[in-house]
């Protein structure tokens, strides 16, 4: 098992340049989630790793060695595709003893290989079908299964659960994580799920127009989003985002540009006198306080577990997540403050984070 | 995205440059095999026929356009084209309406035996209208078509209808039942529901029918061949095997004839290639 | 409007049509083959199953049906590979694919009679391609369309100059709709160009194949225009094919009932051939 180096990697289709040089690295083990919105590269990222894609420029490293001129087949990698590319002529045992036939492994080799694979991911009574017979989720394993015996240095998923329906993608996140965590694979997964993502990472690289944004763990990123982008995409519901500035002084005030002002607890320096996004997201907001402000309620959405609330506040539209039920109705005013709530300061001009 | 399938596309790997040439090599030869019989006919045309004998391969040493004038200004040649457009042209129309009709009972209308009667009709397909040609000759007679238009463009229409219905019928349903049901509770009738949604949608699958009808007719030789009697009725292909009977010394006469009744077939592939081949081989396929 | 009324407008066209010249001729060849007919006058010299013996100890016809499986077996072990190989050729987006394609299909847009005219004068002994090629190697003339066996294998040549297009047609349409994640996926598990070939591609383009194989046979059971327009069966009666024999062996001569008698075999065998490859090999397609 080895780890993954990307270094300054490019890559252009013609005159357009889609990866602006990208680096990032993988320790051995470790699970990494490229994640991002539609069309931010991630998938092309996953392609230039597998060798079914050329670089452009920059160097691919995997397991230390450099493979940019490296066929697929000689980089010791297992790829999960998104529609599982299953021979459809040929049983599940086969497509998942194909590569070994191909390198000439004899029969026997082939048949434990596939055996003990498996028995990890409960194949073992499905040997003998044929793809067109199995289930999205039982295709799903066989994909994973084929990528099992190669026994590989890196497993590469290219979002394989986004034909599942919701219930098995749940199921099956756990399970991918689980396999890993087992085989103490290095994995890179690439989706849009940032669910998936914050769920199933070690290490989240977050990808926007075919630049890094943001490379930390799952926690990381959650908590100390490094531009308004991140913090906008990592959690659900999103960060609420407020346009404004602050006033400094021993108890700073932050002005919406409505007008509208909040007295924060502290606020960064950097902040001070520039125009600023203001960040707090709606799992954080809380219910009275000193520093209340009067929030309208337009929709209330009971989960259960919790309360969703869209909320108005002078021209600003604001969400939040309250972990009780609340006896609010569309049209009441609501006391909603920042109490306590991690505050996050964005420069409202290039989305940096604004450090303390 | 990668690139393509075909045996020299590697993926993602640079293209051997020897690999492309043989390629290239290749394929050259072969075009000059396909191409070679079609150029040779039409600038042999040019030729006299002394040319012919001692240039039979070089391009023609004066161009003498005098064989083809003759055949474009004697009333020949224009007579078997209009013939044959006349042919192709009502086979063509016949083939889509009786089709379409019959094709459109079977797509929207459950009646008693509707599958033994749709299978009935699909039994054309399983041979060609060459093992029949004997009796639908003696058929024809008998009906009195012999030596008309009729005689040639009935036969050829019931031989299309069982490929015409059966990729009109599958286009059919391919328009959603709700449609259907929906303009049914408007108070829209078949006849208005056919003019109105089926047609505009089945564009395509019209003009397939309508190429492989129009190609088949354009093209057909054993049918005309048996029924057509006066030669101001041959289609071209009769009237071209009539002039080479005629003139089957004049080599340099039979290819600029050639030439000139094979050209609307060629120009309308240039033009209309795509319609073409999707429309030929979409036919064979779904067929 | 009422769907009893509709049908009744409809349909009968298309029955009436399709029955008046299909079926019911079909059916009364049966009938007529029974006879010994001139097609004038009534049908009643009764003679049974004697036109079918007549046929089938006719050596003209024997060999018509040798013919025609030559040109089925040649279709097979030539013209298919080859469309095959060509296919593989300008499937992708390789230089020129789109114009290539576009020849090679030409000549399936030409008619047969006219196809079959021009070989005739390349094959001219005097005038033609083998004119010119005797010419430069100062040989006496050679006529190829007169001399058995080479009148065939000139037909046959003419077979595949014209269809080998199509197929080619059909096998790229197939190649392009093969998944390409598939090829992908057998990339990393490491096959080659050939592996992925024959592991992947060709089971994929199996429907096609047997689609492309489909049409040979029968296009070749049908093979008429190429004989009127390059041999006329010569010489002597050695290239002709079932249908041209029906046509100058029974419709010329006017021989219905022993033309009928052909008519019904070959019918036979095209049906059989038709059902039963769609039932067995086209099964699960």
């Amino acid at each position: 098992m080895a780890g993954l180096e990307l270094e300054r990697v490019v890559k252009r289709f013609g005159e357009v340049e889609v990866i602006h040089g990208v680096s990032m690295r993988i320790e051995d083990g470790e699970f990494a989630v490229l994640v991002g919105p539609s069309g931010c590269g991630k998938s092309t990222l996953l392609r230039m790793i597998a060798g079914l894609d050329s670089v452009s420029s920059g160097i691919v490293r995997i397991g230390g060695r450099t493979v940019n001129h490296v066929a697929p087949k000689d980089r010791d990698i297992a790829m999960v595709f998104q529609n599982y590319a299953l021979y459809p002529h040929m049983t599940v045992a086969r497509n998942m003893s194909f590569a070994l036939e191909i390198a000439g492994a004899p029969k026997s080799v082939r048949d434990e290989k596939v055996a003990r694979a498996a028995e990890i991911l409960g194949l073992q009574t499905l040997l003998g079908r044929f793809p067109r017979q199995l289930s999205g989720g039982q295709r799903q394993r066989v994909a994973m299964g084929r990528a099992i015996v190669r026994d590989p240095q890196v497993f590469l998923f290219d979002e394989p659960l986004s034909n599942l329906d919701a219930k098995l993608r749940v199921q099956m996140r756990a399970e991918i994580k689980n396999l890993q965590q087992r085989l103490s694979a290095t994995a890179v997964y690439v989706t849009h799920d940032q669910i998936e993502a914050m769920t199933m990472a070690d290490r989240i690289v977050v990808l926007r127009d075919g630049s890094v944004e943001q490379i930390g763990s799952p926690l990381e990123v959650y908590d100390r989003p490094a531009n308004s982008f991140v913090g906008g995409f990592i959690g659900s519901p999103a960060m609420n985002m407020l346009n404004g500035r602050i006033e400094g002084g021993d108890r700073p005030r932050f002005l919406t540009n409505d007008g509208l002002a909040i007295v924060l607890p502290s606020a960064p320096h950097a902040a001070l006198g520039r125009a600023i996004t203001l960040g707090v997201r709606p799992e954080h907001l809380t219910v009275g306080g000193p520093s209340a402000f009067a929030a309208q309620v337009e929709i209330v959405e009971p989960t259960g577990a919790e309360t969703v609330l869209n909320v108005s506040w002078g021209s600003a539209s604001l969400v939040c997540v309250l972990h009780a039920r609340v006896a609010a109705r569309p049209g009441e005013t609501l006391p909603l403050g920042f109490d306590g709530a991690p505050l996050h300061f964005f420069d409202a001009a290039t989305g940096v984070a604004l450090a303390d | 995205m990668t690139e393509a399938v075909g045996v020299f596309e590697e993926v993602g790997r640079p293209r051997l440059p020897v690999a492309a040439a043989l390629r290239l090599a290749a394929l050259v030869v072969l075009a000059t095999i396909v191409l070679y019989p079609l150029l040779a006919t039409v600038l042999d045309g040019f030729k006299s026929l002394g040319e012919l004998h001692d240039n039979p391969l070089g391009l023609p040493r004066q161009w003498d356009w005098s064989n083809y004038w003759a055949i474009l200004g004697g009333g020949a040649y224009w007579r078997v084209l209009g013939n044959s457009l006349a042919i192709a042209l009502a086979t063509v129309f016949l083939t889509l309406v009786v089709g379409a009709m019959a094709a459109f009972a079977f797509a929207h209308i459950k009646f008693f035996g509707d599958r033994y009667l749709y299978a009935y009709l699909q039994l054309g397909l399983l041979f060609p209208s060459t093992a029949a040609i004997l009796p639908v000759f003696i058929k024809v007679r008998d009906l009195g078509l012999l030596d008309s238009y009729w005689g040639v463009i009935l036969p050829q229409v019931a031989f299309a209808l069982s490929m015409a219905v059966l990729l009109l019928r599958n286009a059919f349903k391919q328009i959603p039942s709700e449609l259907f049901d929906a303009a049914l509770i408007d108070g829209c009738g078949y006849f208005r529901f056919f003019r109105h949604v089926t047609l505009p949608l089945s564009g395509p699958i019209l003009s397939t029918v309508a190429v492989i009808g129009f190609v088949n007719s354009w093209n057909g030789y054993l049918l005309p061949l048996v029924v057509l009697d006066s030669e101001s009725r041959y289609p071209w292909t009769l009237g071209l095997m009539a002039y080479q009977g005629q003139y089957s010394t004049s080599w340099q006469l039979v290819l600029a004839f050639i030439t000139l009744t094979i050209l609307p077939a060629i120009l309308m592939f240039l033009i209309a290639q795509r319609y073409i081949v999707e429309g030929l081989t979409a036919g064979a396929v779904k067929g | 409007m009422r769907a009893t009324t509709a049908l009744v407008i409809l349909l009968p066209p298309a029955l009436l049509l399709f029955t008046l010249f299909v079926t019911l001729p079909i059916a009364q060849a049966s009938w007529y083959s029974l006879f010994n007919w001139n097609g004038l006058g009534p049908v009643d010299r009764f003679i049974g199953l004697k036109n079918y013996k007549w046929v089938f100890e006719n050596a003209v016809f024997q060999r018509a049906v040798f013919n025609n499986l030559l040109v089925i077996v040649v279709s097979l072990a030539v013209q298919l590979p080859l469309a095959l190989g060509v296919a593989l050729l300008v499937a992708g987006g390789a230089w020129g694919s789109v114009v290539f394609r576009m020849i090679f299909f030409l000549p399936y847009v030409l008619a047969d009679i006219a196809a079959g005219l021009i070989w005739r004068f390349m094959f001219d002994g005097e005038y033609g391609l083998v004119g010119a090629v005797t010419q430069a190697l100062g040989t006496k003339p050679v006529y190829l369309l007169a001399s058995d066996p080479w009148a065939f294998s000139a037909i046959l040549a003419v077979v595949i100059w014209k269809y080998f297009g199509f197929h080619m047609m059909l096998y790229v349409a197939g190649l392009q709709g093969v998944d390409k994640s598939l090829l992908e996926a057998a990339e990393i598990d490491g096959a080659n160009a050939w592996q992925k070939f024959r592991h992947v591609t060709l089971p994929m383009l199996g429907p096609m194949i047997r689609l492309s194989i489909f049409f040979a046979v029968v296009g070749s059971l049908q093979l008429f225009d190429f004989v009127a327009a390059l041999t006329r069966g010569g010489p002597f009666d050695t290239t002709h094919t079932m249908v041209s024999f029906l046509y100058y062996f029974g419709i010329t001569r006017m021989r219905v009932g022993f033309g009928s008698a052909v008519g019904d075999v070959l019918f036979v065998v095209c049906v059989a051939f038709a059902w039963g490859y769609r039932r067995w090999v086209m099964r699960d397609d």
